[in-house]
């Protein structure tokens, strides 16, 4: 891979990382109440000294540019996030280190079966255009393409746990329950992963079947698939070995750029399934106004969806020569 | 490529109604042209006159009286059940239409404005200009807005504080949430306008233009929008449908209003009630089916136009 490509896909996500701090520096400006308030929020007998002692402490005499904003980057670079109001004592990083790892679970399975299926059913529909498949395939991706994840969920948990009861119906693992082994932990939990996966993974099918889709038709008419029908290759062979992989190509960025809605719906999801991951960690964080929280998960999230178009960047350098300059 | 189609790109100065005309005919006469415009008037004319249809908005106050049932199911009585506050659903679900539609309808309109200006500005500028409004627009392409949305929703609540004022009948929470929306959503709208300013800028009238004299503020508004406006219209269809999307999505994590209930916070209500673990279908699927109809329709309207209005989508086919 060229390095000036390296250094140019680097360089802008540093830049757009960068300016998320910026962004959550500019929203902790804005917060309702003085700063030096909310940092005494809670505390007695709050004098005059006292406010200016804390505002000395923390900073808030200094110009807001550029040495508030220095100080604001040191701080996130080294994982410092501040403090959450709600949960007095406990910094943004331990908060959030608690919720994380439900939803990568969550949504790291709902990616991979969605990729696998959805790349699967747009590559079929769209190679048998105008089939029976193609045509009741791409109408149930469109509509889950515009179904919220939520209202999916809602569909979900009401005909598979309420009414036919073959799942529970909300958290992580049975509240209060004991368990006679590790088996057993396992099976109560992924009992209650089955229904908010597989609303994760419907929600997502609907945009990779439709992009898979009209990838496969626009490559179909392309000249080296005419010339393997010439060839006198069979379908199949063609589908997998010469349309396919080129077809791949611009699925790749696109599943990275889609990353950025799906997380609103990762959010909805957790929500309507009561699991104990990010999204419901948002939620609260909401009821109760705690900014702080709210940007550590808007920090967390923006970063890990800039890393992964980085990453899908450089997996399309590595796919396609073309674009290594 | 059809006489009247013709008419829409290279000549900005014919009657706005010929065009109107010929574009609505065209629209028809495809498949999904005809069917999203079917529901485009049907949740319209609900939007439109919802009292006429089912009387005024029931609050918990001027509910059904107490010998009525609480969540009870459809009946003739009530084609869509009641709530938990005994209201009737069928009422609240047709209101929801207006709140639904009339923020989709403002927030697209703030969008598309943010769009287009930066865009035309952006492509026709060039230079530093456009590196600088494109790495902004770069930066809101990426990130998740949605969280963002969360954040400014609550932080602009907090300092405006709970001011009962209305702006077009919509309460000050809502328009908040109108606002957001158009903030965080205009990114894709400034980069296909940008692109589309760009190629039109190397064409003979605005070379024309400039020889005669007229100044770049002239030229962007007089030449260049014309010739973006129907670019602007797909894109307006497509941006509608987002924004219902995302003030339902928005709603159900209790930014709505339940004082003017849309659809999404039809839905958060019923997730506070628990419906779907109680088996009460009605009190959500009828909501949920509305926003899918619309989303769904606004979908295929929007790539429709986008086919028809797009040279660039036109010129593949």
């Amino acid at each position: 891979m060229g390095s000036a490509y390296l250094a140019r896909r680097l360089g802008s996500a540093a830049i757009t990382i960068l300016l998320i701090v910026f962004v959550n520096f500019l929203l902790f400006r804005a917060m309702p109440g003085s700063p030096e308030r909310i940092i005494l929020r809670g505390t007695p007998n709050v004098t005059q000294e006292r406010l200016e002692a804390a505002r000395e402490r923390w900073g808030l005499n200094d110009p807001v540019f550029p040495d508030q904003f220095v100080g604001f980057l040191t701080a996130t670079a080294s994982g410092d996030l501040g403090f959450s109001f709600v949960a007095r004592g406990q910094t943004v990083s331990e908060v959030l280190a608690q919720r994380i790892w439900p939803t990568i679970i969550l949504f790291g399975l709902g990616e991979i079966v969605a990729i696998v299926v959805g790349l699967a059913l747009g590559a079929y529909s769209g190679w048998r255009r105008g089939g029976p498949l193609d045509y009741v395939g791409n109408g149930a991706s469109l509509i889950l393409y515009s179904t919220p994840y939520f209202l999916l969920g809602m569909i979900l948990l009401l005909v598979f746990a309420t009414t036919l009861g073959w799942f529970p119906s909300f958290g992580m693992l049975t509240a209060g329950a004991t368990y006679d082994s590790v088996w057993d932990r396992l099976i109560d939990f992924l009992a209650h992963l089955a229904l908010p996966l597989a609303t994760v993974a419907l929600g997502l099918i609907g945009a990779y079947a439709i992009v898979m889709r009209s990838s496969i038709i626009e490559t179909s008419s392309d000249d080296y698939v005419t010339t393997a029908r010439g060839m006198g290759l069979r379908d199949g062979r063609i589908l997998r070995r010469h349309a396919l992989p080129n077809a791949m190509l611009p699925t790749v960025t696109l599943i990275a750029i889609n990353l950025g809605y799906v997380v609103a719906g990762a959010i909805t999801v957790e929500v309507v399934f009561n699991w104990p991951g990010l999204g419901t960690l948002t939620v609260e964080a909401l009821t109760a106004r705690d900014y702080p929280v709210l940007q550590g998960v808007f920090l967390l999230l923006s970063v890990s969806v800039v890393l992964a178009n980085l990453g899908a960047d450089m997996i399309y350098g590595r796919l396609d020569p073309r674009v290594r300059t | 490529m059809t006489a009247s189609e013709l008419a829409i790109v290279r000549r900005p100065g014919t009657s706005r109604a010929i065009r109107l005309g010929g574009l609505i005919r065209n629209l028809l006469r495809r498949p999904d042209g005809f069917f999203g415009l079917c529901i485009l008037v049907f949740f319209s004319v609900i939007a439109l006159v919802p009292d006429l249809l089912v009387g005024p908005l029931q609050t918990p106050v001027t509910g059904l009286a107490n010998d009525y049932p609480r969540l009870a199911p459809p009946s003739l009585e009530f084609p869509l059940g009641t709530d938990e506050l005994r209201r009737d659903m069928l009422n609240l679900t047709v209101h929801g239409a207006r709140v639904s539609m009339v923020i989709g309808l403002l927030a697209t309109v703030i969008t598309v404005f943010i769009g287009a200006v930066l865009g035309v500005i952006s492509g026709f500028v060039g230079g530093r200009t456009d590196s600088t409004l494109m790495r902004v627009t770069d930066f809101f392409l990426v990130i998740p807005t949605f969280v963002l949305a969360i954040i400014l929703t609550s932080l602009i609540r907090d300092l405006v504080g709970s001011a009962t004022t209305q702006i077009l009948g919509i309460r000050m929470t809502l328009i908040v949430i109108v606002i957001v929306i158009g903030i965080t959503s205009w990114a894709s709208t400034a980069r296909i306008i940008r692109s589309q300013t760009m190629s039109l800028k190397e064409r003979a009238f605005v070379d024309r233009a400039r020889v005669i004299g007229a100044g770049g503020s002239h030229i962007m508004s007089r030449h260049i929008l014309p010739n973006v406006v129907n670019l602007i219209v797909a894109n307006s269809v497509l941006v509608f449908a987002g924004a219902v999307l995302t003030e339902t999505t928005l709603s159900f994590i209790g930014l709505g209003d339940p004082l003017q209930p849309s659809w999404g916070q039809i839905l958060e209500s019923s997730r506070e009630v628990g419906a779907a673990s109680l088996g009460a279908w009605w009190y959500f699927v009828p909501a949920g089916a509305c926003i899918v109809l619309v989303v769904f329709a606004f979908t295929l309207l929007g790539s429709a136009l986008d086919e028809m209005l797009n040279p660039r989508r036109r010129a593949r086919r």
